[in-house]
C-alpha cells in the first residue's frame, strides 16, 4: 500500500467512526442539524423590527431579503467551519493525559482531530447542501447568480474550514504551557461570531475596524465565501482574496506545527 | 538487545501553593516551582523477549520510565535506543514495533463496540485484512471474549474493557508491550486470566514485555527479573526471588507429630528455635539453615503425621521491602 492510499485509509475510518458514534445518538445529532433554523429566525426578528423602525428599505446596501440570505448563508458557513467543541475536546486531551493515546499510534494529533471534526459535520454538510441546492431551485434570484458562484462559494467554504481549524488548532497548543486555555477558545470564538461577518456583513462595520481586519485571517472565515455567494464581491477579486485566505491557511498551518512541536516536549502526560 | 537506557533523567516543575483562598491569591500574582526529579540517572538494559517487572511504591517514577520508554515525555537528559529508535522522535516505523496498555486510561471508543476501533486500529496500523482477521480472533480466542465483541464499551465490565484494551494494543503484533497495571481494580478471576494470557503471549510471539504492577502476584507469576525504582534512581535490577529471599529469607514449617509430644521435647525444641506448639502441631517461621537443623532433629525425634514447607506471601514480602527498600539492597 502506498503512502496516499495508507494515508487515505487511516483517516476516512477514522470519519467513519464519527458516522457509527453519530448513528448511535440518532436524535442528538439531528437536532444539532436544525439548530440554525433558531439563528435565522432570531435574526430575522430583529432586522425586521430594525427596518421597521428606521422605515428604510436598504441598509448599507442590503435590502431585507438580501440581508436574511446573507444571515442564513453566513451561519451555514459558520456552523460548517467551526471547530471549537473539537479545540475543547483537544485542550481536555492535553490537560488530562487522553493525548497518550494519540501519541503511541502512528497518527497525526492534528489530522485525527480534523478529521473528527469533517465527520461529526458531515450530517450538517449533507443537510446544508439540500438546503442550499432547495434555495437555488425555488428561489432562483436569491443567491448564487452564476455557476462560478457555486464554485467560488466551494472553494472558498473548503479554504475557510481549514483554515478556522488550524487557526484553533494554535490557540489549543497553548495548552501545553498553560494548561487550561479554554477561556481563549471561548474568547475567540465570541469574536470571531462578529468580526468574520457570522453575526452581519462586513461592510456594516466603520473601514478603521475593516483596514485592522484586513491583517487577521477572520474576513476569509464567512465573509469571503458568503460574498462570493450572493454576488457581492467582484469576480475580478476572487483570486487576490482567495490567495490571501490561502496564505492564511499556510501560515497558520506551519505556526501550529511549530507551536505544537515546542509543546510536545512539554507535554507531561498526566493520569495513569 | 531491545531496549537501551542510559542516564536518564526526568525533571518536573511543580506548580506550588498554600492551601485557602489566600494562598490562591499570593499564587496567582505570585507562582512558585519548584524542581522535582520523578527519574534520576537511570541505566536499564532488556533482551529482546524478556519480560521485566518495574517495581515501586506510589510516585517512585515508573509510570515516568514507562512514559518515557513509548515516547509520551521527552526526557531532561539522557538516551534511549529502543530497537535502534529514539522514542520521542515517535517514528512511524517505531510506533508500528510498541504498544502500551494503561490500567487507568482506555484508547478505545466509550460510546460504540470494540469491533469498531479494532477496525479503526487495523487502519491505523495499515494491518493487511488477512492478518487482522487471523490475529484478532486468535486474540479473542485466547481472551475469551467473542460474545462482548459487539457491545458498547462503556457497557462493559471493567475486566472485559481490559481484554477489549490489550486486544487494541496487540492487534499490530508490536514487538515491544508495556502494561502499565494492566490488572488494576480487577477482580482476583481477571486478573489470573489477564496473567496467564501475558505469560502465553510472551512465550508464543517472543514479544518483550515491561510490567508495572502493585499486585506482586503479577510480578512473582510472570517476571523472573525485576527492575525497583525508589524516589527515582535505580534501586535493584535481578532476578526477582533473590530479592525476595533477601527480605524474607524465611519459610514457614508446621510439623504434625502423631501424638502430643512431651514436655521435655517441647522444652527442648523451644530452647533451641523459634517456634510454637500446639496441641500435635508445630509451627516456625524461619530462614532456610535453621529450618533444615530443626527438620532434622524433628525427623530424629518422631516420624510426622504430615508436615509442609510453605514459601510467605509476596505480598507481604514486598509490603516489608517497600517500608524501607534501602536496608534490603
Amino acid at each position: 500500500m502506498n503512502m496516499v492510499n495508507r494515508f487515505t485509509a487511516k483517516y476516512s475510518a477514522v470519519i467513519r467512526m464519527t458516522w457509527i458514534q453519530a448513528l448511535e445518538y440518532k436524535a442528538n445529532s439531528l437536532v444539532g442539524t436544525f439548530a440554525i433554523i433558531s439563528g435565522v429566525f432570531i435574526e430575522y426578528l430583529l432586522w425586521k423590527r430594525i427596518f421597521l423602525t428606521r422605515g428604510v428599505s436598504v441598509i448599507n446596501g442590503f435590502t431585507f431579503g438580501d440581508l436574511m440570505v446573507y444571515i442564513f448563508l453566513s451561519l451555514v458557513v459558520g456552523q460548517l467551519k467551526s471547530s471549537w467543541i473539537t479545540s475543547l475536546e483537544m485542550i481536555t486531551a492535553i490537560r488530562e493525559g487522553e493525548l497518550n493515546k494519540y501519541l503511541i499510534r502512528p497518527i497525526s494529533f492534528f489530522t485525527y482531530h480534523f478529521m473528527l471534526f469533517i465527520g461529526y459535520n458531515s450530517l450538517f454538510y449533507l443537510v446544508y447542501f439540500f438546503m442550499i441546492a432547495g434555495m437555488i431551485i425555488f428561489f432562483p434570484g436569491w443567491a448564487f447568480p452564476s455557476l462560478l458562484n457555486i464554485a467560488g462559494f466551494l472553494g472558498t467554504l473548503i479554504i475557510s474550514v481549514y483554515l478556522s481549524y488550524s487557526v484553533y488548532f494554535v490557540m489549543v497548543c497553548f495548552a501545553f504551557w498553560f494548561g487550561e486555555v479554554r477561556a481563549l477558545i471561548i474568547a475567540y470564538n465570541l469574536a470571531n461570531m462578529v468580526l468574520s461577518g457570522q453575526m452581519v456583513p462586513l461592510r456594516f462595520f466603520p473601514d478603521s475596524v475593516l483596514k485592522i481586519l484586513r491583517f487577521t485571517p477572520l474576513p476569509y472565515l464567512v465573509d469571503l465565501p458568503v460574498s462570493i455567494a450572493t454576488g457581492n464581491l467582484p469576480v475580478e477579486r476572487w483570486w487576490t482574496e482567495s490567495l490571501h485566505s490561502l496564505f492564511w491557511s499556510v501560515a497558520m498551518t506551519f505556526i501550529g506545527l511549530v507551536v505544537y512541536r515546542e509543546g510536545i516536549q512539554r507535554y507531561e502526560g498526566f493520569g495513569g | 538487545m531491545a531496549i537501551q537506557v542510559n542516564q536518564l533523567t526526568k525533571k518536573f516543575r511543580i506548580f506550588k501553593r498554600e492551601a485557602g483562598l489566600q494562598g490562591a491569591l499570593r499564587s496567582f500574582l505570585h507562582r512558585q516551582y519548584e524542581d522535582f526529579y520523578a527519574l534520576r540517572d537511570i541505566n536499564l538494559e532488556i533482551q529482546s523477549g524478556e519480560v521485566l517487572g518495574i517495581l515501586g511504591e506510589n510516585g517512585a517514577g515508573k509510570t515516568t520510565l514507562i512514559k518515557l520508554l513509548v515516547g509520551l515525555l521527552h526526557p531532561t537528559s539522557g538516551r534511549v535506543l529502543i530497537d535502534g529508535f529514539t522514542p520521542w522522535e515517535r517514528k512511524n516505523d517505531f510506533l508500528r514495533n510498541i504498544s502500551i496498555v494503561m490500567g487507568q486510561k482506555n484508547q478505545l471508543w466509550w460510546d460504540i463496540p470494540a469491533a469498531e476501533s479494532f477496525l479503526l486500529n487495523q487502519k491505523i496500523y495499515g494491518i493487511e485484512d488477512k492478518q487482522f482477521r487471523k490475529t484478532l480472533d486468535e486474540l479473542v480466542d485466547l481472551l475469551d471474549i467473542s460474545s462482548k465483541l459487539n457491545t458498547q464499551v462503556r457497557r462493559l465490565s471493567l475486566g472485559e474493557r481490559m481484554k477489549m484494551e490489550i486486544i487494541a494494543a496487540l492487534l499490530h503484533r508490536p514487538k515491544i508491550v508495556l502494561l502499565d497495571e494492566p490488572t488494576i481494580g480487577l477482580d482476583v478471576v481477571s486478573q489470573s486470566k489477564i496473567r496467564d494470557f501475558v505469560k502465553f503471549y510472551n512465550e508464543k510471539r517472543g514479544t518483550t514485555i515491561l510490567l508495572t504492577s502493585h499486585y506482586m502476584t503479577d510480578i512473582q507469576a510472570l517476571c523472573k527479573r525485576v527492575f525497583v525504582i525508589h524516589k527515582g534512581r535505580a534501586l535493584y535490577d535481578g532476578n526477582f526471588d533473590i530479592l525476595v529471599n533477601r527480605v524474607n529469607p524465611s519459610k514457614k514449617l508446621t510439623f504434625e507429630f502423631p501424638e502430643h509430644p512431651s514436655a521435655a521435647t517441647i522444652q527442648k525444641l523451644e530452647n533451641n528455635f523459634a517456634l510454637r506448639i500446639e496441641d500435635r502441631f508445630l509451627t516456625a517461621q524461619l530462614p532456610d539453615a535453621e529450618l533444615n537443623e530443626l527438620l532434622v532433629q524433628l525427623f530424629n525425634l518422631h516420624k510426622p503425621k504430615s508436615f509442609s514447607l510453605e514459601e510467605l506471601p509476596v505480598e507481604e514480602t514486598m509490603k516489608a521491602f517497600f517500608a524501607d527498600p534501602e536496608k534490603f539492597v
